[in-house]
């Protein structure tokens, strides 16, 4: 008799295999199938986490109707099936299957609207931090400003797409559905949740040139000449208020070793 | 990239943070550009605001497996962006192949 | 057994009713959360969580620890159960008799164990490791079964109780499973819950199931949690009651959520069963 590790083994292949066929030894009541028993393991796998992700996706739902998006959503639980029971954020590359999909020829913007989405659901569930404020940085010497790095929020996601994404969003929620959207509109989004509410605010080249810096751990300096390479004559206080304004940032990083000069060193403050 | 010289010296960031403290209380620049606020976890289901993919300890009555996306054509609210009915012509801007910027992966954890 | 639960109905709190349900005049004795759901970094969940746990105690289900998988449970899913535990010090914990995580991937549905004693073995260490971790004693559910298996040794009931008398934990007694088992088995429910070893109990479920058609022609039955307790589930709740006098009892509803009314009624009517079932002290809400 096989072990139970093997027993399991042979289960959990043909509850994932595409083609039912059910493991033996099973039986269902009396004579009859032990397939049509087996399938309810089945379905329960593929369609309660088509489920969860029609939880966390659901303008792409309203977007392509539901036969659309089960069929893409258990296309994705085939090929990225959860590897954790916490199922909060599962869907993170559903974006780049519908990118796939034939449809996305006709309706490009589907990818996007997915990543928005999920951008949402990851900030809702992102560790709670109060945001800092912008008096934080004024006890910053002046020299050592252009070298300081700032923590951002750990709800912080940006997403750039070449299609108006929030715009299609907001049509999509309850009582929207009027707006006239110019498709050929690009957008730049910020994703952040500074207290219980997620808020996606629109960003200009030089606002998103300056926090995508910051996220990828440029010090201020290096973040304010990347957004001043992006939109020249860029006010840098009014970017510095927006920033913390939307409680992007949650603290200043540790200075770096390396960055205070000797003669600074043991001095007190 | 920490060790070149910085053309936003000290006294310019000095000069926009006081400036920017001070007007903090302000409002926002017009360039801030409009925001979408959801009212919390409490409307799940109903702004947009959802949880994320829930867990649950029920089984499912039974679907159809058939469905393929490959071949099933889109039915919902996307027609009305992605296409116009007085202009079957009607094609989003842009290269398709590669023309998405992926959503950013590379913030860091913290 | 008790836990730190009342002997009332509780309801399952869903981010849908957190508002209703925390509203001043109507809060239910207790509330029943999945552990999963909890397991983010943070956010609006657990600040409902906190407030709901600071009305009336907790029940907290894990869905994912996957206590039957022959490796037994992942490390690391125990270790964020734990925090959850820690953090919210619920009055009971449970989990399920069944397995969901293979080789590092999670199934989402509580699979089946065949009954006999490598299992049982196995099951028994597992939930001792949980308990000891955890340091406290968990409750752990009868599955919904939709078949058999050949090798099966054991009855459910025996098995169950002999899970519970090696690891000394109690049990969740699902009574629509048993009902939905019992019917797709071709078992006696009623037999089921005659051998069922009541003094262990320190917790009911009680939930809606969809009815499907089986190879056969006969009803199968699928545990959905998205409907109204059905007639047979409560004429066996009754039938459970009058032995154990009043339980906690919850009210599971997962999917297609109603208004929250719907769920207060079926709490409602699960009381009243209580009241016909023993005495008890009265429930008192704080806030």
């Amino acid at each position: 008799m096989p072990s139970l590790a093997e027993l399991q083994d042979g289960f959990a292949a043909a509850v994932r295999r595409p083609e039912p066929d059910p493991p033996r030894g099973i039986t269902g009541r009396g004579d009859a199938g032990a397939g049509r028993r087996f399938g309810v393991y089945r379905n329960n796998h593929l369609a309660g986490l088509a489920g969860a992700l029609e939880m966390t996706f659901p303008v792409v739902r309203k977007l392509v109707g539901e036969e659309f998006f089960r069929a893409a959503a258990m296309d994705y639980v085939r090929r990225h099936p959860p590897r954790s029971p916490v199922l909060l954020l599962y869907g993170e590359r559903f974006g780049d299957l519908l990118d796939e999909l034939p449809a996305a020829g006709r309706y490009p913007y589907l990818g996007d609207v997915a990543r928005l989405e999920w951008s949402r659901i990851f900030a809702l569930n992102a560790r709670d931090t109060a945001p800092a404020e912008i008096r934080l940085l004024s006890g910053i010497p002046e020299p050592e400003l252009p070298g300081t790095r700032l923590i951002l929020h750990p709800s912080v996601r940006t997403l750039a797409s070449r299609w108006p994404v929030l715009a299609v969003w907001q049509d999509c929620q309850p009582g929207g559905g009027r707006a006239k959207i110019d498709m050929e509109r690009p957008e730049r989004l910020l994703v952040v949740r500074p207290d219980t509410e997620v808020v996606t605010h629109r960003l200009d080249g030089g606002s998103y040139a300056f926090i995508r810096s910051l996220a990828r751990g440029a010090a201020l300096g290096e973040a304010a000449e990347h957004a001043m390479a992006e939109e020249p004559g860029l006010d840098l206080s009014a970017q510095l208020v927006l920033l913390f304004n939307y409680g992007t940032v949650a603290g200043i990083a540790p200075a770096a070793v390396n960055k205070i000069p000797p003669d600074q060193k043991g001095t007190p403050s | 990239m920490s060790k070149r010289t910085s053309v936003v010296s000290g006294t310019m960031l000095a000069g926009a943070v006081a400036l920017a403290v001070s007007s903090a209380l302000a409002p926002l620049p017009a360039s801030a550009g409009s925001k979408e606020k959801c009212f919390g976890i409490a409307l799940a289901g109903k702004n947009g605001c959802g949880v994320g993919g829930g867990t649950t300890c029920a089984g499912t009555s039974t679907v159809d497996y058939q469905g393929n996306a490959w071949k099933v054509v889109p039915k919902g609210e996307c027609v009305k962006y992605g296409v116009e009915e007085d202009n079957p012509e009607f094609e989003l801007p842009g290269d398709r192949v590669g023309s998405l910027t992926a959503l950013d992966r590379d913030l860091p954890e913290s | 057994m008790t836990t730190g639960l009342p002997p009332n109905a509780g309801v399952c709190l869903k981010a849908e009713h957190y508002e209703q349900a925390l509203a001043p005049e109507r809060v239910p004795a207790w509330f029943e959360v999945h552990a999963e759901n909890y397991m983010g970094d943070g956010g609006p969940a657990h600040l409902w969580l906190d407030r709901a746990r600071a009305r009336v105690p907790l029940s907290i289900h894990g869905v994912g620890l996957s206590i039957g998988s022959a490796a037994g449970p992942d490390p690391d899913h125990l270790e964020r159960l734990c925090r959850v535990v820690r953090r919210f010090e619920p009055a009971a914990v449970s989990e399920h008799l069944a397995w969901s995580t293979h080789e590092g991937l999670f199934f989402n549905d509580l699979l089946p164990l065949p009954y006999d004693d490598e299992t049982l073995g196995r099951v028994a260490d597992h939930v001792d490791l949980v308990q000891n971790r955890l340091g406290r004693q968990i409750l752990l559910e009868n599955p919904s079964s939709y078949l058999r298996f050949d090798r099966d040794e054991y009855p459910e009931v025996e098995f169950l109780a002999e899970i519970s008398r090696r690891s000394g934990c109690g049990l969740l007694l699902d009574v629509n499973n048993v009902h939905v088992s019992a019917t797709n088995l071709g078992d006696s429910a009623e037999a089921y819950l005659d051998a069922f070893p009541l003094d262990r109990v320190g917790e009911i479920h009680l939930a809606g199931h969809a009815v499907e058609t089986d190879t056969d022609g006969r009803p199968l039955l699928i545990d959905t949690h998205d409907r109204e307790v059905c007639d047979a589930v409560w004429k066996l709740y009754e039938h459970t009651v009058l032995r154990t006098g009043p339980v906690p009892t919850l009210i599971e509803w997962d999917a297609r959520i109603p208004e929250w009314s719907v769920l207060v009624r079926q709490a409602e009517l699960a009381d009243r069963c209580m009241d016909e079932a023993g005495t008890r002290p009265p429930h008192a809400v704080t806030g």
